[in-house]
């Protein structure tokens, strides 16, 4: 099989492709937004619980979408729950320089996260938008 | 591959970008040709000439260079013209694509003869290119919006199309053949608007290249095409209106090239049909249009048709063989496009695996997500013919698609 398309489907992509974790709507939330990606036409939405210490307490996303939005989606729940906001954006950073192919200067993504596997994103520059979708979701989410 | 008989139109030479290898090693093969056709040499070569040879603006002036230029344009509206069978020059506008020559009808039809409450009829199955500017009507003006339903097969269900006229109906816009199904507008459809003598606009982008275009024989009061779909450039486009309503619909941009006299209390409009071609037009893209329908001709369009009919056929009998394959539409009067989904599988994902195999195909939501809500998913894979493709580019394209659901179902 082709190399750049095992990097892209990875086994976690998959996996979390077709199951995704966090999937549902967070009770109670506080900010929500929704990520919305015009070519295609696929869509999420994404809700969190931001506690009085700036921590996401809980975090869910709903949709539906390809195999890279999913488990992008699904991906970034998972990093996300826990994290204080301010870590979090140092990850959306990190997260959104890795899927555009450049992995140099990351600040506190490594080769161990599981957020790593979308790095094969680099090779379908059309791609880009599905593994950022919930992510710039995440950003619009903060601001609003 | 079966024994069918294969009219092997042997062209591919004529088109360079063929010869691309994808990824460095795979042979290019192009389904996408409804997204984009590809440009032959002859294309390429006269709009370079053109640039290096005899480029200057059009009808403005009286040198060498501005009749050598404006002859080349004029001389493209005399190929359009006989392309689409139309009566007179008259009624070919140059634009800059079907999208602007729905928005010029759209506007102007409006400003004559529509007013609040008036009623346009759509269909379900409509590109988004024939919805918003109609959008805009309803949005800035009241006018009322009504849509046809599809049947199953993809075609338009005429009762209830039929069940949408009254006294407000002013004007109907359909598409010729849609982009997503690949079939062809009923008939009928036009001659119930010719019986009510309601206008009829046909979105012709897709039927240009791949059905024999008669305006007359057609009936419909305007049609429009891109350039670029049918292996001319893209920045030009054609909209076809009868000189009577052309005639008395105001013009729709204002500038250059559009007046008969300025002064500063106001201005009288150019004949047709430069009173719609406001400003410098894309002259070397409606030159290199001309070029195209040249081409086209030169094979014969009642080739390219049989040609595409047989691929079309085989590739939906082969797809349709297939268990984990969901075609959409019936194979009733389709015609160089399949729309289809592999079960469980997103059709981007398709996409990206055939594309390392070599195979461009489109997938999404094809600019038109009413018919994608209606149909129950958010996007499809496309495939779609032009002259340059193959039965055995077909068999290629079904061990990719097993090879495909493979992967993702492993
Ligand atoms: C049926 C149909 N109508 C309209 C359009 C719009 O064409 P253009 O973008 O060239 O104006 C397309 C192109 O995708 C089409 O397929």
């Amino acid at each position: 099989m082709n190399d750049l398309i095992n990097d892209l489907y990875q086994e976690i992509i998959l996996d979390h492709g077709r199951e995704p974790r966090n999937f549902g709507e967070c009770e109670p939330h506080n900010k929500s937004a929704d990520g919305h990606n015009p070519l295609c036409g696929d869509n999420l939405k994404l809700t969190f619980l931001l506690n009085d210490q700036n921590i996401i307490e809980d975090i869910k996303f709903t949709g539906e979408g390809c195999a890279i939005s999913l488990a992008s989606a699904s991906l970034m729940t998972e990093k996300l729950k826990g994290k204080k906001i301010e870590v979090a954006e140092e990850i959306f950073k990190d997260f959104t320089n890795l899927v555009s192919g450049s992995d140099e200067d990351l600040k506190v993504l490594n080769e161990e996260d599981s957020l790593y596997a979308l790095k094969g994103v680099g090779g379908f520059p059309m791609r880009v938008k599905c593994a950022t979708m919930a992510w710039h979701a995440f950003k619009q989410a903060l601001k609003d | 591959m079966d024994d069918t008989k294969t009219l092997n139109l042997n062209v591919r030479k004529d088109f360079p970008i063929l010869s691309k290898k994808i990824l460095k090693k795979k042979d290019l093969i192009y389904f996408d040709t409804a997204a984009s056709a590809q440009k032959p040499n002859t294309v390429i070569d006269e709009t370079n000439d053109f640039y290096k040879n005899h480029y200057s603006n059009v009808s403005r002036g009286v040198h060498t260079l501005s009749v050598e230029s404006t002859f080349r344009y004029e001389d493209a509206r005399k190929k359009v013209q006989k392309f689409l069978n139309a009566r007179s020059e008259n009624e070919i506008i140059f634009t800059k694509s079907a999208t602007e020559g729905i928005n010029l009808v759209a506007q102007t039809f409006y400003e004559k003869f529509m007013q609040k409450g008036d009623e346009v009829i759509l269909s379900l199955i409509e590109h988004h290119s024939n919805l918003i500017p109609w959008f805009f009507l309803r949005d800035k003006y009241g006018v009322v919006l009504k849509f046809a339903n599809i049947q199953p097969s993809g075609e338009i269900d005429i009762d209830h199309f039929n069940s949408l006229f009254t006294n407000k109906t002013k004007i109907v816009s359909l598409t010729h053949l849609s982009n997503v199904f690949g079939t062809e507008l009923n008939e009928k459809a036009i001659s119930i608007c010719k019986d009510k003598n309601i206008p009829i606009l046909l979105d012709g982008c897709q039927s240009a290249a791949h059905l024999k275009i008669d305006v007359q024989k057609l009936g419909c009061d305007f049609f429009v095409f891109s350039g670029h779909k049918t292996y001319g450039p893209a920045g030009i486009g054609v909209l076809y209106g009868t000189e009577n309503l052309l005639s008395e619909m105001p013009p729709y941009q204002g500038g250059g090239g559009m007046i008969g006299d300025v002064s500063l209390e106001g201005a009288s409009y150019a004949e047709l049909p430069a009173k719609y071609e406001a400003g410098t037009p894309p002259l070397v893209e409606a030159h290199g249009l001309g070029i195209a329908i040249d081409y086209m001709n030169k094979i014969g369009l009642d080739n390219i048709i049989e040609h595409e009919n047989e691929i079309t056929k085989y590739a939906f009998n082969k797809l349709n063989e297939i268990d984990f394959i969901e075609i959409h539409g019936g194979d009733n009067k389709r015609n160089s496009i399949i729309s289809f989904n592999v079960k469980n599988v997103h059709s981007h994902e398709v996409s990206s695996f055939l594309d390392v195999e070599g195979i461009a195909i489109r997938a999404g939501h094809h600019c038109c997500q009413p018919l994608m809500k209606h149909l129950g998913v958010n996007s499809t894979a496309r495939l779609s013919f032009g002259v340059y493709n193959s039965l055995e580019e077909v068999d290629k394209f079904v061990i990719a698609l097993h090879k495909c659901k493979e992967f993702f179902n492993k």
